[in-house]
C-alpha cells in the first residue's frame, strides 16, 4: 500500500566512519537482503540518532518481551524502526502497520508478508567505500 | 544432512532456539574454532582474528563476534549445537545456502525457507516419530506447507 512518508523523507546520520543516507519514498520501507550486509549495523546507527530525535523509536529482538506493540498503537507522528521483524511482527501487527496512517515505519527483515507492500517498496542496503568512509544507502530490491 | 522440523512438531526432548543472536552471544561464541572461519568469511565477508574478535568487512576495524550478522550466527549455532533446533527465519539467502550444505544440524521455521541449492534433507514426521529423506525442492516445499 503506497502512502507518502508522513514523518520524514530522509534519514541522515554519521557514526564514526559510517555515513547513513536513506531516502524514504513510502510510509513503510522494508529492508531485506543477504545476511551480513550491515542491516543491523544500520539499525544501531539509527537507534543512536533516536537519542537526539524524539520522532524516532527503535525496536529489535531485545524488546521482544517489552510492550512494543502497545507503544506503536499508542503513538502518533513517530518513525518506528524495527529490526528482527520476522521475530517481532506477528500477522496482527503487520496488518496494523499496513493500515497505520499516523506513523511511519522502517522495517528490517526477510518476510514482508502481511504488510501489503508492492515489489518496488522493498529495498536492500547498499554500501559504498568513499575515501575510507562507508556510505550506507538504499536501493530497490526488485 | 540437516533435519527440518515444523513448528509445533518438535519433540519436547529437543531444545528449540528462536533468538539466535542471544544464544550465539551466550553459548556458541565460546565454542568457535577453525571451522567457523569459512562461514564467517563466506557470509559476512569478515575474518575471525581471535577467539572473540573479527575484522570488519567495511573498514577493517576489530569487532567483537557479537557483531556478526544474525544469519551468520544462526549458521554457527546450527553447526556447533547439532542437538538443538534453531529457527532460521532471519537468514538471508546466503546464510540459507550454507545451512542446506551442512553435514548435520536441526532447523525449523513457520513457513518454508528452502535454498535453491538444496540436495537432500531429513524431515521429521511427528506421527511416525521418525525422520525421512527428501531430495526434491518441490516435495520439500509441499511437506513444509502442508497440514499434518
Amino acid at each position: 500500500m503506497k502512502i507518502k512518508p508522513i514523518v520524514m523523507q530522509e534519514i541522515h546520520t554519521t557514526h564514526t566512519s559510517f555515513i547513513v543516507d536513506l531516502h524514504l519514498d513510502y510510509n513503510v520501507t522494508f529492508i531485506t537482503g543477504d545476511s551480513g550486509v550491515g542491516k543491523s549495523a544500520l539499525y544501531s546507527f539509527i537507534e543512536e540518532l533516536s537519542a537526539n530525535d524524539k520522532r524516532i523509536r527503535c525496536f529489535n529482538y531485545l524488546d521482544q518481551k517489552k510492550n512494543y506493540k502497545a507503544s506503536i498503537k499508542n503513538s502518533k507522528g513517530k518513525l518506528f524502526v524495527i529490526d528482527n521483524a520476522d521475530i517481532l511482527l506477528d500477522d496482527k501487527m503487520r496488518q496494523y502497520i499496513a493500515f497505520d496512517a499516523q506513523n511511519q515505519y522502517v522495517i528490517i527483515g526477510r518476510n514482508p508478508t502481511g504488510l501489503m507492500l508492492e515489489l518496488d517498496e522493498i529495498y536492500e542496503l547498499s554500501s559504498e567505500n568513499i575515501n575510507g568512509r562507508t556510505l550506507l544507502s538504499l536501493k530497490k530490491s526488485f | 544432512m540437516i533435519t527440518i522440523y515444523k513448528h509445533g512438531q518438535i519433540p519436547k526432548s529437543i531444545e528449540t532456539v528462536k533468538l539466535n543472536d542471544v544464544y550465539f552471544n551466550k553459548y556458541t561464541a565460546q565454542m568457535l574454532d577453525n571451522r567457523a572461519n569459512r562461514v564467517i568469511e563466506k557470509i559476512d565477508h569478515a575474518e575471525l582474528t581471535g577467539p572473540y574478535t573479527i575484522k570488519s568487512r567495511f573498514d577493517g576495524t576489530t569487532l567483537n563476534t557479537d557483531k556478526l550478522s544474525s544469519g551468520c550466527k544462526t549458521v554457527l549455532n546450527i553447526m556447533y549445537n547439532p542437538d538443538k533446533v534453531f529457527d532460521i527465519r532471519e537468514c538471508g539467502d546466503n546464510a540459507l545456502d550454507m545451512i542446506y550444505s551442512l553435514d548435520e544440524g536441526k532447523i525449523c521455521c513457520d513457513y518454508p525457507l528452502i535454498s535453491f541449492d538444496m540436495t537432500r534433507v531429513n524431515v521429521y514426521d511427528k506421527s511416525k516419530k521418525k525422520c525421512r529423506e527428501i531430495d526434491d525442492y518441490e516435495e520439500l516445499k509441499e511437506w513444509w506447507s502442508g497440514e499434518d
